[in-house]
């Protein structure tokens, strides 16, 4: 229910800022500056490209306002805006693919490996949400925006296929993939927590 | 159910989208299969501490004034609406 309310003001939003209203823009900015910042910051991992690609979109969002037919699609919209601009600073920047190849992750070693039953101060240690931040950060561009769309920021498959112009199927198989080089990742740093460690014993 | 199957399915298991009789086929297979098993409870895991991950947050305070200040300027510009 909460949420239709949301969409709703949404759309009021989007209808009003059509009229030029600059109130409306205002909060469209409260409303979404860090979220377009964050997806921004995931997209490139430069937080100073984040600010630009964030200032980029707004001003799209002015230009572009009238060209959103379905006003309650405005936040799906804005997050393709983002996942464009954030995608064309790294293009320009030729920083696409320089990630962890996905063929060098082996996915049966750990696949024994049960680390579901760690304490959850280890589980949720800031060095373990860091390991997860750089592996997501290390996922190829397609898979991580998948991610970062899903499991961070929790939007539905639908949307993220509208926002990023591919099928559902697409997406999914993207997330599945992208989760399966995670759970490695986290698997191998996790594992430290049960094996001994280096030569010793 | 084999066990490439069964960890097929985990997304859809997660998302709570398959059929009644696939939801039976995966939890009986897990209750024999000890791989498949842990599998699924690290795939799960994966995926809420992924949710936890915090947020490079925040937009600074001076960045959203520029933001607010480029904005103004731009919607004076478009429409002549005096702000
Ligand atoms: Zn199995």
């Amino acid at each position: 229910m909460g949420k239709k309310i949301n969409k709703q003001a949404d759309a009021d939003l989007v209808r009003d800022l059509k009229q030029g209203d600059p109130a409306a823009m205002e909060e469209i900015v409260k409303r979404y500056s860090n979220k377009v910042y964050n997806l921004a910051y995931h997209l490139t991992r430069d937080a100073h490209a984040a600010e630009e690609i964030m200032q980029d979109v707004f001003l799209t969002v002015i230009a572009k306002i009238g060209t959103l037919t379905t006003e309650a699609y405005f936040s799906t919209w804005l997050y393709r805006v983002t996942t464009n601009a954030a995608y064309g600073y790294l293009r320009k920047e030729k920083k696409f693919s320089e990630q962890t190849p996905v063929e060098d992750i082996d996915q049966e070693q750990y696949l024994d490996y049960d680390w579901s039953t760690l304490p959850d101060d280890v589980l949720l240690s800031e060095e373990s949400k860091e390991v997860l931040r750089e592996s997501i950060d290390s996922l190829p561009e397609a898979m991580r925006t998948v991610v970062v769309l899903k499991d961070v920021e929790g939007l539905k498959n639908e949307e993220i296929a509208e926002t990023l112009g591919i099928s559902v199927p697409a997406v999914k198989s993207r997330l599945h993939r992208g989760r399966l080089i995670l759970r490695q990742l986290l698997s191998e740093y996790f594992s430290k927590y049960t094996e001994p460690s280096g030569e010793e014993k | 159910m084999n066990c490439k199957l069964c960890s097929a399915l985990f997304q859809e298991f997660l998302e709570d989208s398959l059929s009644e009789e696939l939801i039976v086929e995966v939890q009986d297979h897990i209750r024999t299969c000890s791989k498949c098993r842990v599998s699924l409870r690290t795939y799960t895991l994966t995926v809420t501490l992924s949710r936890k991950v915090d947020p490079p947050c925040c937009v600074s305070p001076e960045t959203l004034d520029r933001l607010k200040k480029i904005i103004r300027e731009r919607l004076l510009k478009t429409n002549g609406v005096p702000v």
